[in-house]
């Protein structure tokens, strides 16, 4: 789920950069450190819309940085458990099939596919039910339940589930409009 | 896995610094990236502004873009202000907005938490939900 919310951030500025344009080189540094990160608390972060306040710098002992408190707006894309979405197929495989939402990456497992589809090797890997009516390919877009997350360093990864009531595939890209 | 045992969005336990926060659909969060992009492009000396954007940018912006249910930035608004009426929290709005069940059924299946809160409660809270979903699939036919 996608949230507007405000964060701060402690920038630290070298001295060189001092000077008219100080609060403009500290907003890029803001959004080059910070846009596409990602952390536990937060989620990815997508993109800064504003910076609210910058406070007053303070010069750090011993060296010539000087520490900035930096106040920002940003929209962040947090996955919770219990969370549904929509996702678009990746990968296709015997144990399941990855699925992509945004910047996040979500595993379907085999045994939380419903029991009548069954996975179909080949070309194009897919699970498809016994009568071909529903097929789950790469390309294929699925509404899936987010049963856990696990953080990295550097991203979050869930797993998630298809099996009640009003999941599934949305579009099949194979089938005829 | 996460530290965070009970966290569970089907219950509404998402912490208090989201439940607080503003939450976004698809199609908001289309309209502000879009805004982005063409910003960067326009003050960009270079012709290709995917360059100048993150991974996790382009991948949001596909996806809000491909999994938007309205283009218009007018029925954006009117989608948030129809659910808004009906005492909703903000994740259980956007929830309803991304997904836009057809039936109370539906509804309560994917968002849980509708049914606690004594918001809608009982035949009278169903026939309260499936008029929501009535306004809002009037704004996407007059879209």
């Amino acid at each position: 789920m996608f949230f507007h919310i405000v964060l701060e951030r402690n920038m630290q500025l070298h001295p060189r950069h001092f000077g008219p344009h100080l609060r403009d080189k500290l907003v890029s540094k803001l959004i080059k450190d910070v846009e596409g990160t990602c952390s536990g608390r937060h989620g990815f972060v997508v993109a800064i819309t504003g910076v609210e306040d910058i406070g007053k710098g303070l010069i750090r002992e011993g060296t010539g940085y000087v520490t900035f408190p930096v106040k920002y707006q940003c929209v962040v894309f947090r996955p919770f458990k219990g969370e549904i979405l929509e996702a678009v197929v990746t990968m296709v495989n015997k144990m399941g099939f990855f699925a992509e939402a945004g910047p996040v990456q979500i595993f379907v497992s085999n045994h939380l596919i419903p029991d009548d589809m069954e996975f179909q090797s080949g070309d194009v890997p897919n699970y498809t039910t016994s009568d071909g009516s529903v097929k789950i390919q790469k390309e294929s877009e699925v509404r899936l339940k987010i049963i856990g997350t696990r953080v990295d360093a550097t991203e979050i990864f869930c797993i998630g589930t298809i099996k009640d009531d009003f999941l599934g595939v949305i579009n099949d890209p194979g089938a005829a409009v | 896995m996460s530290g965070e045992e009970e966290e569970n969005a089907a219950e509404l336990k998402i912490g208090e610094e989201f439940l607080k926060a503003k939450c976004l659909m698809n199609c908001e969060v289309a309209i502000i990236l879009e805004h982005k992009y063409e910003q960067i492009q326009q003050h960009s000396s270079e012709s290709d502004p995917s360059s100048q954007v993150s991974q996790v940018f382009e991948k949001s912006l596909q996806y809000v873009k491909r999994f938007s249910r309205y283009k218009n930035p007018d029925a954006v608004r009117q989608v948030r202000e129809t659910l808004s009426r009906y005492g909703l929290a903000e994740f259980e709005l956007c929830t309803l907005g991304n997904l836009c069940p057809d039936t109370s059924g539906e509804a309560t299946a994917l968002v849980p938490s509708l049914k606690s809160g004594g918001r809608f409660v009982g035949d009278a809270g169903d026939e309260k939900i499936e008029k929501m979903l009535n306004d809002l699939s009037l704004i996407k036919k007059f879209e």
